[in-house]
């Protein structure tokens, strides 16, 4: 096992260096001057020319690429142009936000599944029903879904907010379900909560019908097999047939999809933090984009990949801990 | 009659299920605005909505940009600052209540407003004006410019300040008086909170002025929030907070505005929102005076712009009347001088080239380069309208004309290479940092002024320029203006004006705004009785 996860890190960081490699590229080649996020639009070009070489712009790009990665190695992702603060502090402010949205929707996500994925393979009354509002669900487009929901629940219904996280947030997560809960701030908890259900919804329903899916045909395919039909010929109780045969066995595949599910929520919230103001890493990389604050830039980006990488390596250890041949 | 199995009735509910709510929205967003008035805060909390983060830190000797001088202008006081609701500069008195001016316009003399505090308790003398000057120069921001001719500040005693610059400046109160200009910050407060880096740190999250309000949140990307300050020495508003939420969506802003949970919006709504807010019996839309302009310049470092013929055809063929009524509608007027409106008395810079479509379709039938792009701003809705409808002009003229998008950063890249931009490009709104022609002018047609896209450049513009800035002499700023009028760079389209929109128990709104600011004076609105 030690091995794997040594194998694993290496190949985290060799990804991660060639990410990089990519983003410095790309900002070479790119026409844009993010010295005017830094300094503001009026800027003269005398000032502007002597701020890009305060900032290093001025330098060769490997020598620019150098600087970041020994950054990189001391936790030092450089300036933001635009908000003048360190990278890593921008992240610590922004990255909780997304962090406490995809997982909830993570969450929610794996509940519609399983709940989808029982009913259908179960065959439930009114199953389809269910199948069919989240299929319609999953159709939509992320910003058509996010508007409508704000149309009908904050606008007609008034029963959720559209907009923000709520209460400000006590610390020291960032995370203000967990934070409003440890300083017993019942209110607050509601009011996070509520803030967060529409967003959560919103992200969650594509990746609940993808996940659903996959274990609806898992859990069919294993209730017709031969092994199930002994355990019910043995005199076993449904329920424990169902959760000691058929959903061990059926589960692997799901975990597989629930990870890529995750990494794909994390490079997609962009859209459901702008809909609906959520102050995360998507609307943070949102605004670093179009001033070219390639530092911001840099910095979202590595955290996303290395959130991606983690994902999938999590997802391997946990498939191969729902069925140990997958090591071997 | 045939019998329905059960399965055909499972997705007959399944369609009914998903369409009625879909019916149901679409009646709620017709619907929407028939709504009755929002009630006026009770807690003395006015909730204005932001879209998009400020972008910059609110720090007055950083800030740069549109978006958060509101923040700026309510913590933080200058000098002088533009006159409230007239629609001509006029500089008005702030932290100084009187001025002499030398006749070389060298020699400036501030008479200071007693009794006046910074938000930590330091009582405002003129000392603090070098203090503040010395900072702006220290912090080298943007507009850092404003103060680099300062030779000298004396303060021969408490109330009285005497600025000295190293060159004749007839701008120099408007820079005093822009919202970008140099603002006094408390010498106490900058000392102890100095750092390493000139206070730029705590001036992130705090602030050190002695505006009407103090900055008492400031989280980047969620929302700020300006507390009354006791001891302001002006007008004490029946707003002790001011919430400013930022929004990311327009949206969505709008349907918080539609609750009611956002007080006002300032200058942040695109004009296709206009139809809604013109008859609605909650709110109220104010068109304000401002310095902004809907602009189009063209590259003549590109092959179809590099004759003036071209450029001339081009500039004839737009037809300013039509665009700014389909477009830019009534928060907008045709623009007809080449400075912004109220900065030449009597609009004498005069724009010559008239309206006559027959000049682009002659050309383009000459023309041996028949293509050409039309940039504009990415998420300037009203400049992409604009460059959309003359690309199909274009079209019809014979021309291979496209719309074309680019990132802020990319815009102002140009400069370094202009052929790489496109043949034209539509700035929807963009102003300059103050009233006098000179700001103007040096902006947006020297290429050593900053907004001057494509390098297109004339001397004896720029040699005019200076001659008038040393003067203030307005025929000068008029022969300037000519000067590059024969370029054919340059038009403006419209004088642009702030929409406002507010809830209707707001007062006041067109008193607490000048054209310099762009922005409100939260101290000076009031609630409807």
């Amino acid at each position: 096992m030690l091995v794997y996860l040594a194998k694993r890190l290496g190949i985290t960081l060799v990804l991660l260096f060639v990410l990089s490699a990519i983003i410095f590229f790309l900002q070479s080649i790119s026409p844009g001057d993010p010295v005017r996020a830094y300094l503001g639009a009026n800027a003269s070009p005398a000032a502007v020319a002597a701020e890009r070489h305060r900032l290093g712009l001025d330098q060769p790009v490997l020598a620019q690429f150098g600087r970041f990665l020994a950054g990189v190695v001391r936790g030092d992702l450089g300036l933001s142009f635009r908000t003048h603060r360190p990278v890593t502090t921008d992240l610590a402010s922004f990255l909780p936000a997304t962090v406490e949205l995809v997982l909830s929707a993570f969450v929610l996500a794996l509940l519609l599944a399983i709940a989808f994925a029982f009913s259908a393979a179960l065959r439930w009354p009114a199953s389809g029903v269910y199948r069919g509002i989240l299929l319609i669900g999953a159709t939509a487009p992320p910003f058509l879904l996010a508007i409508g929901g704000i149309v009908l629940f904050y606008q007609q219904l008034g029963w959720l907010p559209a907009s923000g996280r709520g209460p400000d947030d006590p610390g020291p997560t960032g995370l203000l379900l967990i934070d409003t809960l440890a300083h017993g701030d019942g209110v607050g908890f509601a009011d996070a909560l509520q803030h967060l259900l529409l967003p959560a919804l919103v992200l969650a329903i594509a990746p609940a019908i993808s996940i659903g899916r996959i274990l609806r045909s898992s859990l069919e395919s294993t209730l017709t097999a031969d092994y199930v039909r002994t355990a019910r010929s043995k005199g076993l109780r449904e329920g424990r047939v169902l959760l000691s045969h058929v959903v061990r066995n059926s589960i692997g595949p799901a975990i597989s999809m629930s990870g890529l599910q995750l990494g794909f929520m994390f490079a997609g919230v962009v859209v459901v933090e702008q809909v609906f103001s959520w102050p995360g890493m998507g609307n943070y990389l949102a605004s670093s984009i179009p001033v070219s604050d390639f530092p911001a830039i840099a910095g979202v980006t590595l955290v996303l990949g290395t959130i991606y990488i983690v994902t999938n390596a999590v997802v391997d250890l946990l498939q191969a801990a729902a069925d140990p041949r997958i090591v071997a | 009659m045939p019998q329905i199995s059960p399965r055909p009735r499972l997705r007959a509910a399944v369609a009914a299920a998903a369409i009625i709510p879909l019916i149901a929205l679409a009646g709620c967003a017709a619907g929407g605005s028939a709504k009755t008035a929002n009630p006026a805060p009770t807690n003395g909390v006015l909730t204005v909505g932001l879209l998009g983060d400020i972008g910059q830190p609110p720090d007055p000797d950083i800030y740069y940009a549109n978006n958060g001088t509101a923040l700026i202008i309510n913590t933080y006081e200058g000098l002088v600052q533009y006159k409230n609701n007239v629609s001509e500069v006029q500089i008005a008195p702030r932290l100084a209540t009187s001025w002499t001016v030398s006749d070389d316009k060298t020699v400036y003399t501030f008479k200071l407003r007693s009794g006046v505090t910074f938000h930590d308790g330091t009582p405002f003398t003129s000392a603090a004006v070098k203090v503040a000057f010395d900072r702006r120069i220290a912090v080298n921001g943007g507009a850092a410019y404003m103060v680099q001719g300062v030779k000298s500040v004396d303060a021969p005693d408490d109330l009285t300040a005497i600025v000295t610059l190293s060159a004749p400046n007839s701008a120099f109160l408007d820079e005093l008086a822009s919202p970008f200009g140099p603002k006094m910050e408390s010498p106490t407060g900058l000392t102890k909170n100095a750092g390493s880096d000139n206070a730029q740190t705590y001036l992130m999250t705090h602030d050190l002025g002695t505006g009407p309000y103090e900055l008492t949140s400031a989280q980047t990307g969620t929302k700020y929030e300006l507390t009354q300050y006791p001891k302001y020495w002006g007008t004490i508003s029946p707003f002790t907070k001011i919430e400013l939420p930022v929004y990311t969506d327009p949206s969505a802003l709008e349907l918080a505005f539609d609750k009611g949970a956002v007080s006002m919006i300032a200058a942040a709504l695109p004009s296709s929102a206009l139809k809604k807010y013109s008859d609605t019996s909650y709110s109220k839309s104010y068109f304000l005076p401002t310095l902004q302009s809907a602009l189009i310049t063209v590259n003549p470092s590109k092959s179809f712009f590099s004759t003036l013929d071209a450029r001339i055809a081009f500039m004839s063929a737009i037809d300013k009347k039509t665009l700014v009524k389909q477009v830019l509608g009534e928060r907008s007027e045709v623009a007809t001088t080449m400075y912004a409106k109220g900065m030449i008395s009597g609009g004498a810079d005069k724009q010559t080239i008239a309206y006559n479509p027959s000049k682009m379709k002659a050309y383009a039938k000459t023309a041996g380069d028949k293509k050409l792009v039309i940039g504009y701003a990415t998420g300037n809705t009203n400049a992409e309208q604009i460059a959309n409808i003359l690309a199909a002009q274009l079209i019809a003229d014979g021309l291979d004309a496209t719309a074309q998008t680019y990132t802020t950063s990319t815009v102002f890249g140009w400069a370094a290479d202009p052929t790489q931009g496109p043949d034209a490009f539509i700035d929807g709104n963009n102003g300059p940092d103050g009233g006098s022609p000179y700001l103007w002018g040096h902006v947006f047609w020297d290429k050593s002024g900053g907004i001057d896209y494509f390098l297109c450049d004339n001397p004896k513009t720029n040699e005019l320029l200076n001659q008038a800035l040393a003067t203030g002499d307005e025929a000068t700023y008029i022969k300037a203006a000519a000067e590059y009028e024969s370029t054919g760079c340059y038009l403006q389209l419209s004088y642009n004006k702030d929409w406002v929109v507010a809830q209707n128990w707001l007062t006041n709104v067109p008193q607490a705004q000048n054209l310099g600011a762009n922005e409100v004076d939260f101290s000076l609105l009031g609630i409807k009785k």
